[in-house]
């Protein structure tokens, strides 16, 4: 309960859950409240905001862009939580190995984590489409890849420190086994710190997967994304710039909800733990 | 220093692993290369032979070694699309993206850095919180979108700058400016967090006793140590600018090694991609690498 009216308190956590629920309401609810994102009607396009009958107005070819917009928002929510989710699962267990069995293996994923780490998503994202050609499976496999390593990195560094600690000391003296002591005493500690990272990792998420689709690599037509909608709407700025902006503001909301919830949350943490999760973000 | 030499090395034979496994990946994926340069009547004994000449059906490390043999040599290989030598594309691309990029890292620093400072002289004041606000910001909004909004205001608007091409110091306002954004406003951050986590140690207390002026030990001690992390972290950034630029360029029409990289993946131009992608890893890998030395020569704690 303290801790919940602790929760209320910080503005950051507030104001970005709501934004987060309004949009996750719309991702959810929007495509069926809009109708079809692919229905056509080339005599009624580049309406602008507010049109009846399109709440948001229409693109090129008379598209409804909430349909759209809200059906843009369930796929890069999707592809942004579900594989970031993912990531973290795996980041922590890989962490949490190579943090306490230390030695070669510890040396092997350290190297690689360290060499992986430093490529820019987006980056990697274009390799990807490179090799497996465009769609959200190159935005997937990166975001996977990126975000489990980058986690991964910041739990070992957890661990490292954690297992030096007396109560893992005595843990061990008294006899436990390695996976009990990594799963009661070592884990609980380190978990906190993967889910804020989560939150940040989300973001980066989503940022790439709208990148991505806006230079045509990610989504493609006739799947509806943020980023290829904001591509489209650029041609038509002075007819109707309602076409890119709607997408873009929605983009924009979302990293900055889940920002700000990233930051919320590290504020409720151990002190401690803060510090760690400052490193972690200087990419 | 035994440490720092063997990540030296350990970092060198990973690039040569990676640069392999993108080489791999592209060649052996599954899009059908004949397809950019045959017409769609040729048969099936033609793509043969066509892959055949282009040596595409030996083994991949045999592949590998000859185009490593020939990057050594200067032959780059021809474009599938427009037949150009990619070596007389690539001097252009390069000089193009250095100039964006080089640009780009001083706006990072000489706009994050004094910006932080003056945050985290005017703590908690309107200034820094307008600050701190606008970095959040600066964070949050996709770069993409960004350069649209800057494009539609400066050009299209206002007319002041061109929107897209590449000529004198006014192409490069909107680009540099767009690709530096996300750095700024993460300098900001780090260079506030660090300058207010200095103010609290036990060494100013130390200067403050000695009698030194306020402004000299925030200036000089305090600043110097704050910078250190910072400075020593700058090659991180070089990756950061390099994945950006490849959405930047792209959008202003900046042509330099992103936007032709993008834009061959996008034609399946396999031999450029290839060149291209090749060049982006080694340069993100040489950027960790820079970092990862000189936040171990900052930090005393790490020179053994």
């Amino acid at each position: 309960m303290n801790r919940f009216r602790r929760a209320l308190k910080n503005k950051q956590l507030v104001i970005g859950s709501i934004i987060a629920l309004v949009i996750v309401v719309l991702g959810i609810f929007g495509p069926a409240i809009f109708g079809d994102y692919a229905k056509q009607d080339l005599l009624r396009g580049h309406k602008p905001l507010g049109t009846s009958g399109a709440f948001f107005g229409t693109d090129a070819l008379g598209r409804s862009l909430a349909a759209r917009a809200t059906f843009g928002i369930r796929i890069s929510l999707l592809v942004a939580i579900s594989v970031t989710g993912l990531a973290m699962v795996l980041g922590t267990i890989i962490g949490l190995i190579a943090g306490y069995v230390k030695g070669v293996i510890d040396g092997v994923i350290s190297l690689l984590i360290d060499f992986i780490w430093g490529f820019p998503l987006i980056l990697v994202a274009v390799l990807a489409a490179a090799s497996i050609g465009s769609g959200l499976l190159p935005v997937i496999f990166a975001v996977g890849l990126v975000n489990t390593v980058a986690i991964a990195r910041v739990v070992r560094g957890e661990v490292l420190g954690i297992s030096e600690k007396d109560f893992v000391v005595a843990a061990k003296a008294g006899g436990y086994s390695t996976m009990r002591i990594i799963t009661k005493h070592i884990a609980p500690n380190v978990i906190p710190v993967a889910l804020v990272l989560s939150s940040y990792y989300v973001a980066v998420a989503i940022i790439a997967e709208a990148a991505l689709s806006f230079v045509g690599l990610g989504a493609q037509p006739p799947l509806p994304s943020l980023g290829q909608m904001v591509s489209e709407g650029r041609n038509y700025m002075r007819l109707n710039h309602w076409e890119s902006t709607i997408p873009g503001v929605i983009i924009f909301a979302m990293v900055l909800s889940v920002s700000l919830i990233g930051d919320g949350l590290r504020d409720l943490l151990d002190p401690r733990l803060r510090t760690a999760l400052e490193r972690a973000r200087v990419k | 220093m035994r440490s720092l030499l063997k990540t030296v090395v350990l970092t060198l034979l990973l690039l040569l692993a990676s640069s392999f496994a993108v080489f791999a990946g592209i060649r052996l994926s599954g899009g059908d290369v004949t397809a950019a340069r045959l017409p769609a009547s040729a048969t099936a004994a033609d793509r043969q032979l066509f892959r055949h000449q282009m040596g595409l059906d030996q083994p991949i490390f045999k592949q590998y070694s000859t185009y490593m043999g020939d990057l050594f040599r200067g032959d780059l290989g021809n474009s599938l699309t427009n037949n150009a030598k990619i070596s007389a594309l690539a001097v252009d691309k390069i000089k193009n993206s250095l100039i964006l990029g080089a640009t780009s890292m001083l706006l990072v620093f000489g706009i994050g850095i004094p910006l932080g400072m003056i945050a985290s002289l005017k703590r908690n004041s309107w200034v820094d919180t307008g600050i701190t606000s606008a970095s959040v910001a600066g964070m949050a909004v996709p770069n993409f979108w960004l350069a649209l909004i800057a494009i539609y205001l400066f050009s299209t608007r206002l007319g002041w700058l061109p929107s897209a091409g590449q000529g004198g110091i006014k192409y490069l306002v909107l680009p540099a400016f767009v690709l530096s954004a996300e750095g700024i406003a993460l300098t900001v951050r780090m260079t506030r967090s660090a300058m207010l986590d200095n103010l609290n140690q036990d060494f100013v207390r130390t200067l403050r006793a000695a009698g030194l002026s306020e402004r000299r030990i925030y200036f000089k001690h305090v600043l110097r140590n704050s910078m250190l992390p910072i400075i020593s972290l700058a090659g991180l950034r070089v990756g950061q600018i390099v994945g950006y630029a490849l959405v930047v360029e792209t959008i202003f029409g900046w042509p330099g090694v992103g936007q032709i990289l993008v834009n061959a993946v996008l034609r399946r131009d396999y031999p450029v991609v290839q060149f291209f992608a090749l060049l982006l890893v080694l340069v993100v890998t040489l950027g960790n690498l820079a970092a990862s030395i000189g936040y171990t020569l900052a930090n005393p704690k790490l020179r053994k």
